[in-house]
């Protein structure tokens, strides 16, 4: 189970391993809340891109590529950082908690969820690396 | 920067002392430049309490200029409980006001003959009686005072009973809650018959650029509104980190000697936000408010609890219920004692009375019970006015323990108490805490957040995996070197400001033309200096070590059953930092590369 990020088939092959996953499913059967992908361009991407996962109790209950701005426009989460940045913390090279910390990835939404629930986010980070081969 | 006012207790009289420019360039400011002021006066023999003993309050050049979150000042002396050198900065709104009344230090020495307060306001002291003062509080002190001088506009700095009463952990406090609460500086003021501080100016501060200066605060407090951490900060206030640092092992839990803690979603910075949090408080101009305003059953707002309380008086004692955290953390504030310290001391105390070591008979029939918070109420109060065994407890671990027989069992280093941040889940802090130079300190290098994370490559702090050990010997040097320059500044270091901004913001405020590589170089000077002043004070490399208990691993938890190799990792930071391993002395060589010659001849001869 691999695919290129960012790509329809990578986002859908993200759902199957987030349902799939035993681990994520466990330790996220908590959490409550959509999130959007906003990513800016840089490098190799010339268009803003915008990747919508819908995340609840350990499973993923869909996921939608490119939609329009307004038809999430109050997501619970929005993580928003140049192309580059979600690149490196795909491949392993940026920790996403230095990427939050050194404000190279913004968050929006409640941090206090965000900061009771870091074990959630580094198990959503391992499986988002997981299915990642290469990217564009 | 502006005179320091040199004040003698014993007679009343003072004068003005001009810092030599040649030292605030060398050194900055606040914590080092104190270091090299005090380096002649401290010496081995020299008891805290003694009149003689110095008392240096310090700004840095950037102090009340509203830059980024540089609000604050530094307290200075020999620790009382460490017989080290110790500082303990504080933020509030008392360095900026003793900034606006032309001063930018106070050099104390000497002792009252009773009870008194000093008056400064543009340049002019009064010393005033203060023996109507002496036992309350440190929130009715403030108040009183205040109301007594009756103008606008009015900080004061002073003294709790904890201090009045010789706690060796006692603090001096301002602005309702903020306090350089560390080292026992407290004690040392109250042992002067010193209650109060109490200062008001309209002086216009000193830059060489301002208009620079300007542009440069704007923008780097507009880049701190948008950083993630400052918003994490102001959201859910230090304690936002439980969460995290209990998954990763570490936030310390009963006395350091459990991994993990069950509570700590009841106790975080999160759950206090999501339930009596009623608002946010800044010290002078910070954009980012990390301090919490929460309101209790009481109806009543107060101070909420930060990081370091959180866990001295929850996870460390069992106790998962917020509103008594609170309660602790104000009876703390108001009668002057360091949360940290008596925490850790009272925690120390109930492990002893689980061994049996401490019985029943020691605690005048207390049940020194993990999670009993009513007890721990009760040895707050009996250690600020020394009632049975808070007379032991108000003298720090390392002499509860040696009573008891059991010193190796107090988690401190040198005399100071080791602060929440579990060098088994960060290793960093192993070295942070082994050879901070005022003894167990997450102050002088808060490692805790490299290891989480936060780095900055562009000054060569970078990231290693946070149970590294001897690889990241060099990076904790580094960033200890930074922290220095934070300490000089003096900055808090909840601000994530770029550090060529920072650098920036001195050579506009300064005059300077600093690379960020020679501010690194200012930090260094100021580290080795205070190493300097510790070592003539009999400090050596035996000294840098950590406590029993964070050498032992834990079986459950985030830490997951590691122990730092404390002595693999000093042997490769006394390389980094060119000192000598044998004396724990910084070499000849490293101090004269650092423009320290008197130093290097008056430690090596």
């Amino acid at each position: 189970m691999s695919a290129v990020f960012p790509s329809a088939g990578w986002l859908n092959l993200l759902e199957e391993k987030l349902n799939a996953d035993s681990h994520y499913n466990n330790i996220a059967k908590n959490w409550e809340g959509d999130l959007v992908f906003d990513i800016q361009p840089a490098g190799t991407l010339t268009q803003p891109l915008l990747m919508y996962l819908d995340l609840w109790h350990g499973k993923c209950r869909g996921v939608e590529y490119a939609p329009e701005p307004a038809k999430h426009p109050k997501p619970t989460f929005i993580l928003r950082s140049p192309y580059d940045n979600f690149t490196a913390i795909l491949l392993g090279k940026l920790d996403p908690m230095t990427a939050m910390m050194t404000s190279k990835l913004k968050v929006e939404g409640s941090l206090a969820y965000m900061m009771r629930n870091v074990p959630t986010v580094l198990d959503f980070v391992r499986c988002c690396r997981e299915i990642t081969t290469d990217i564009l | 920067m502006q005179p320091i006012l040199r004040i003698d207790l014993s007679t009343g009289t003072s004068e003005e002392y001009k810092i030599p420019e040649e030292w605030e360039r060398a050194f900055l400011g606040g914590a080092s430049l104190a270091a090299r002021l005090l380096y002649p006066y401290l010496t081995k023999e020299l008891d805290p309490f003694l009149s003689e003993a110095p008392l240096l309050f310090l700004n840095g050049p950037l102090t009340g200029t509203s830059g980024p979150t540089v609000g604050r000042f530094v307290v200075c002396g020999k620790g009382p409980a460490t017989g080290l050198w110790a500082e303990s900065n504080c933020g509030g709104f008392w360095g900026p006001e003793l900034r606006f009344a032309g001063y930018d230090g106070l050099w104390l020495t000497g002792k009252a003959a009773e009870p008194i307060y000093l008056w400064i306001e543009d340049r002019r002291l009064e010393v005033r009686k203060a023996a109507h003062l002496w036992g309350k509080d440190t929130y009715e002190t403030q108040e009183a005072i205040k109301q007594e001088i009756n103008q606008k506009g009015i900080h004061v700095a002073c003294v709790g009973p904890a201090a009045e009463n010789g706690i060796l952990f006692a603090g001096i406090y301002c602005d309702h809650g903020r306090t350089a609460g560390r080292t026992g500086l407290g004690a040392v003021m109250a042992s002067k018959n010193l209650k109060a501080i109490a200062v008001h100016g309209n002086a216009k501060l000193p830059f060489v650029h301002p208009d620079r200066y300007a542009t440069l605060r704007s923008e780097s407090n507009r880049a701190l509104k948008q950083d993630n951490e400052a918003h994490i900060m102001h959201e859910m206030g230090t304690a936002s980190v439980a969460n995290y640092a209990e998954y990763l092992g570490s936030m310390p839990a009963k006395y350091y000697h459990q991994g993990g803690f069950d509570g700590v979603d009841k106790v975080s910075g999160a759950t206090m936000s999501d339930t009596i949090l009623t608002g946010q408080s800044a010290c002078h101009a910070c954009v980012i408010a990390c301090g919490r305003v929460v309101r209790l059953d009481d109806g009543n707002k107060r101070k909420g609890p930060e990081y370091e309380t959180i866990v001295s008086f929850g996870s460390n004692l069992l106790i998962d219920d917020l509103a008594e955290i609170t309660r602790l953390g104000e009876l703390c504030d108001r009668y002057g004692m360091d949360t940290i310290s008596t925490g850790n001391t009272i925690g120390l105390a109930f492990y002893l009375f689980e061994k049996g070591i401490i019985t029943a008979q020691d605690t005048s029939e207390l049940e020194l019970k993990w999670g009993n918070a009513a007890v721990v109420h009760e040895l707050v109060r009996m250690t600020a006015f020394r009632e049975g065994i808070g007379d032991l407890i108000a003298q720090g671990s390392k002499r509860l323990g040696k009573y008891f027989g059991a010193e190796d069992e107090a988690v401190q280093v040198n005399g100071l108490e080791v602060a929440y941040h579990d060098p088994r889940g960060v290793s960093g802090m192993a070295l942070s805490y082994a050879t901070s130079p005022r003894g167990a300190c997450h102050n002088q290098s808060d490692y805790f957040f490299v290891d989480f994370g936060h780095i900055h490559p562009e000054i060569g702090i970078e990231y290693f995996s946070r149970q590294a050990e001897a690889e990241k010997a060099a990076n904790v040097a580094r960033h200890q070197d930074w922290r220095t320059v934070y300490n000089s500044m003096v900055m808090c270091i909840f601000a994530n400001v770029a550090p060529q901004m920072q650098v920036d913001l001195i050579n506009a405020a300064c005059g300077y033309d600093w690379t960020a590589e020679e501010m690194m170089k200012v930090g260094e000077r100021g580290w080795n200096m205070k190493r300097a002043v510790n070592n003539k004070l009999g400090l050596t490399a035996s000294n840098d070590k950590l406590p029993k208990a964070l050498l032992e691993p834990l079986s459950t938890g985030g830490t997951e059953g590691f122990v730092p190799d404390i002595q693999a990792m000093l042997h490769a930071y006394y390389e980094a930092r060119g000192w000598d391993e044998k004396t724990g002395y910084p070499t000849k060589e490293k101090l004269f590369a650092l423009g320290l010659e008197d130093i290097a001849k008056d430690l090596w001869g």
